[in-house]
């Protein structure tokens, strides 16, 4: 059971790179979908005895975060008519590095924390760090709103699986809240990437600098 | 009469008059007046032997009980805010009129009753919290009385000085109250004088409440911010708003153990602004601003004052303490009323000629005989010369002065040279009058303004002739006030309080008014001469130079000369010179400039330094989402190594 979680946390960190490492937004959304059906399967393999509300909420996370934001990042990206991130902060090659160092030392930090021994062997700690910080990256060095978008999803994505750790004791239903405000969220960063493009006929974020304070 | 009806009266009628000074200005005015004679009459019920009167309210006010007291100390200075207050509202009717300035008019009587409202709640707030929220509202009120005429870029720029100075006296109260509190638990003030570990606080004080009293070198806004003001607005500025600079610093020595050295820095910097500000005041060519730094030099003075009786409590000399005390006292009185008196002349002037520069005013008395007349009187009070009140109170600082030197005490080392300091403070007070005097009112009429004025309304007059008459009460029966100073000495050294009338005050008292009569048969013998007779005209010998004309008189430059250059090494005085060159020169021009010396040399420099680091802090702040995300996780992962190395340690 454990190995195949740590499989997909493997997956999941896999798709961290991708993401970090791809111009095109297509394969970033889609790098982004498929870590969150991988994620979204997790609690199903975590638990032994199945339960009911778990699978439900796991049937949830897949289909919120493998079809319904996927669907509505495409469909804000056509809307945007971009293809391309085209001159991110940070470089393809150096976020990958970034990503890749940042993954290392996901690993050392987890190692150095003083983590349950059922937790010791898992890769869930330093997969969630690994997330965390490459949807930093992501954030930090994209330009375009959707590239953004998907560097917040990756980052809850870290938060989910760090929170997968306390499943025997939290109660699901703080998942299902997380995710329902992600939704709202991705809902609402869609009408203002519509509203962005049409006001200013661009979504290079790094323009939208006047109205500070 | 208790005094908290007339209190309670006094704050309805200037809550009120802030509203009513938006639409009506007689209304207003009425207000006005009927406030601060109920203020006046509650301030004068407790210093002539009223009990003290208290208000303890738990209802609270910013989480604070409400606590208000009017003792004796708060009593004198209420009576001064009361009377020029008063003073300055009927002045105003005329000087700053809806006829005249109907955009401003308006927001000035509002922010006139804001002003005295928050003076009068600085001046009975026991609590530090509340003492603290009256302070900013005063001073806020008074940056938009300043700003009236905001149109004109000066006015703005002077403005914004005291706006910025004032607010790090401010941020310097705001620590000192705090840490009070934080120490003693309470916001609640009173005395504490056997709390020693409180004594390092007192330095904090200095600064706050110094910077408001302008003392020397914190009086950088009060130049600009005073000749700026409409002419009422400087009035009350220099006559008042300054003295609670000194009402916090009498305040805070009476309740708070102080440090060893503290009497000795406060005499030491009463003498340094006194001494600098007057030499200042004296290179000055512009009227306003001269009578700006001569409040500095009047701030030193009673800065001397209250030094000399804190060395005094400390070395447990009560006769002299108390001389100096009651010299320092009797001049906050004394300064705030011959102060107003001279800016509501300058008012006059300016409302008569339109210009403050003094070398292009001169001949003014024969067109306005009761501006000149009432303007030498505050100026003769001023610099100190008997018949007048401004005699009485250094006479008395002088007498402290004297006795801690002949009583050979350690005090004598400060007192010595303060006295010395004193003189020459005097003799220049006297010479930048006579220069102020002279050039305006004496002599011919230099340009056309000058030469059309004409004399000021019973608006304005009036207020100008109540607070001369009352410098000449106070100089003449300087027995009558002394109990009035000597219970607010009482009510600030408590040991203090049996203070006997000094013998030698009958006998000033009587010497005051036999001068008084010679001066006034001297005067009205040179009156009764000039009129039967008519006063001879004849020219200057003027090296038999064909036209000679009005400019050639003396010039404030040319009068300030001499002693400008015995303090050219302070004053810094910028020249422009072009001699006449040829057999027939054409153009020869002299410029002559004093500058702001330590707002230039001192403030503006490291205010510089600040601004360009500042700059290039805020460069931080610039808008893009992806270096504030950046910011938060360098943050993040520098307080996670604090919390990973920290637990290792």
């Amino acid at each position: 059971m454990n190995s195949n979680v740590n499989l997909l946390v493997g997956l999941a960190i896999g798709l961290n790179l991708l993401a970090l490492g791809s111009s095109r937004l297509p394969s970033v959304i889609g790098a982004v979908a498929v870590q969150g059906m991988a994620i979204g399967l997790m609690p199903l393999l975590l638990e032994s005895d199945f339960n009911w509300i778990v699978a439900l909420v796991a049937v949830g996370t897949m289909a919120v975060k493998g079809f319904v934001i996927p669907v509505l990042l495409r469909r804000a990206m056509r809307t945007a008519n971009i293809e391309r991130e085209v001159d991110p902060s940070i470089g393809f090659v150096p976020s990958l590095l970034l990503g890749a160092g940042g993954t290392i030392a996901a690993v050392a930090l987890a190692r150095a924390l003083p983590l349950l021994p059922e937790h010791a062997g898992s890769l869930l700690v330093p997969g969630s760090f690994a997330s965390v910080l490459t949807g930093f990256v992501l954030l930090i060095g994209r330009s375009k709103a959707i590239a953004q978008v998907c560097g917040y999803l990756i980052l809850e994505n870290g938060i989910y699986l760090f929170g997968l750790l306390l499943i025997r004791t939290t109660p699901l239903l703080v998942e299902a809240g997380i995710l329902l405000d992600l939704t709202v969220g991705v809902f609402v960063i869609g009408i203002i990437v519509d509203r962005i493009q049409r006001a200013f006929d661009s979504l290079d974020t790094s323009k939208l600098t006047v109205l500070r304070e | 009469m208790t005094p908290g009806p007339l209190l309670l009266g006094a704050a309805a009628g200037l809550a009120a008059g802030v509203v009513a000074g938006r639409w009506n200005a007689r209304v207003w005015l009425a207000l006005t007046l009927v406030s601060t004679a109920a203020a006046l009459g509650a301030a004068g019920s407790l210093l002539l032997g009223g009990a003290i009167w208290e208000f303890v309210s738990t209802f609270p006010i910013a989480g604070q009980p409400l606590h208000l007291r009017l003792d004796a100390v708060s009593a004198l200075f209420l009576a001064l805010v009361a009377i020029v207050g008063g003073a300055g509202s009927v002045y105003a009717h005329e000087y700053w009129s809806n006829q005249d300035y109907p955009q401003s008019a308006p927001r000035g009587r509002m922010w006139w009753s804001a002003l005295l409202l928050s003076m009068g709640g600085v001046l009975l707030s026991w609590n530090g919290l509340h003492f603290l929220i009256a302070w900013e509202l005063f001073t806020v009120a008074a940056f938009f009385l300043i700003t009236l005429e905001r149109q004109r870029r000066d006015v703005r720029a002077a403005g914004w000085l005291y706006l910025s100075a004032s607010h790090l006296g401010t941020m310097c109260l705001f620590a000192f109250f705090a840490a009070l509190a934080a120490r003693t638990g309470s916001w609640e003030l009173g005395p504490m004088r056997e709390r020693t570990e409180l004594a390092p606080l007192f330095w904090l004080a200095l600064v706050g409440f110094g910077l408001k009293a302008g003392m020397f070198p914190l009086h950088i806004w009060l130049p600009s911010a005073h000749a700026n003001a409409p002419s009422h607005v400087s009035a009350i500025m220099s006559g008042v708003t300054i003295k609670l600079g000194i009402y916090g610093l009498l305040r805070t020595t009476g309740w708070l153990p102080l440090p060893v050295a503290a009497p000795w820095i406060l005499i030491g910097l009463g003498a340094i602004t006194a001494l600098f500000g007057i030499a200042f005041a004296f290179a000055q060519s512009d009227l306003k601003r001269l009578l700006a730094y001569c409040s500095v030099e009047n701030i030193g003075i009673i800065l001397i004052g209250l030094g000399g009786a804190l060395l005094a409590v400390a070395d447990g000399h009560a006769v002299w303490g108390r001389l100096l005390l009651a010299g320092a006292l009797f001049h906050v009185w004394n300064h705030g009323l011959f102060k107003s008196l001279l800016f509501f002349g300058a008012g006059s002037v300016l409302h008569a000629t339109g210009t403050r520069e003094m070398s292009r005013l001169g001949g003014l008395w024969r067109a306005m005989p009761w501006t000149a007349a009432l303007f030498a009187l505050g100026a003769a009070a001023i610099s100190g010369l008997p018949p007048l009140n401004g005699f009485i109170s250094e006479w008395l600082v002088y007498l402290g002065l004297f006795d801690a030197v002949t009583g050979r005490s350690p005090a004598a080392w400060a007192a010595m040279p303060a006295a010395i300091i004193l003189g020459i403070t005097g003799a220049l007070a006297l010479a930048t009058f006579v220069k102020a005097g002279a050039m305006i009112f004496l002599g011919a009429p230099r340009t056309a303004a000058a030469r059309h004025a004409h004399e000021c309304g019973p608006w304005m007059r009036g207020p100008m002739l109540v607070l001369a008459i009352l410098c000449v009460a106070i100089a003449l029966a300087p027995v009558v006030f002394w109990p009035l100073v000597a219970r607010a000495s009482g009510a600030w050294q408590p040991m203090w309080t049996e203070m006997p009338v000094p013998a030698s005050l009958f006998t000033l008292g009587s010497l005051q008014i036999a001068l008084a009569g010679l001066a006034l048969a001297a005067g009205l013998t040179l009156w009764w001469r000039a009129r039967g007779a008519g006063a001879p005209r004849h020219l200057t010998w003027d090296c038999a130079y064909a036209a000679p004309s009005a400019r050639m008189q003396y010039s404030s430059g040319s009068f300030a000369g001499i002693a400008g250059g015995w303090f050219a090494w302070l004053l810094q005085p910028q020249r422009q010179l072009r001699r006449p060159r040829g057999l027939f020169p054409a153009i020869a021009t002299r410029v002559e400039r004093v500058p702001e010396t330590v707002l230039e040399l001192i403030f503006t420099p490291v205010a510089t330094v600040i601004l360009q680091v500042s700059t290039a802090v805020r460069r931080l702040q610039h808008g893009r989402l992806q270096y504030y995300i950046a910011y938060v996780v360098v943050a993040l992962a520098g307080l996670g190594s604090i919390v990973v190395l920290g637990g290792r340690s």
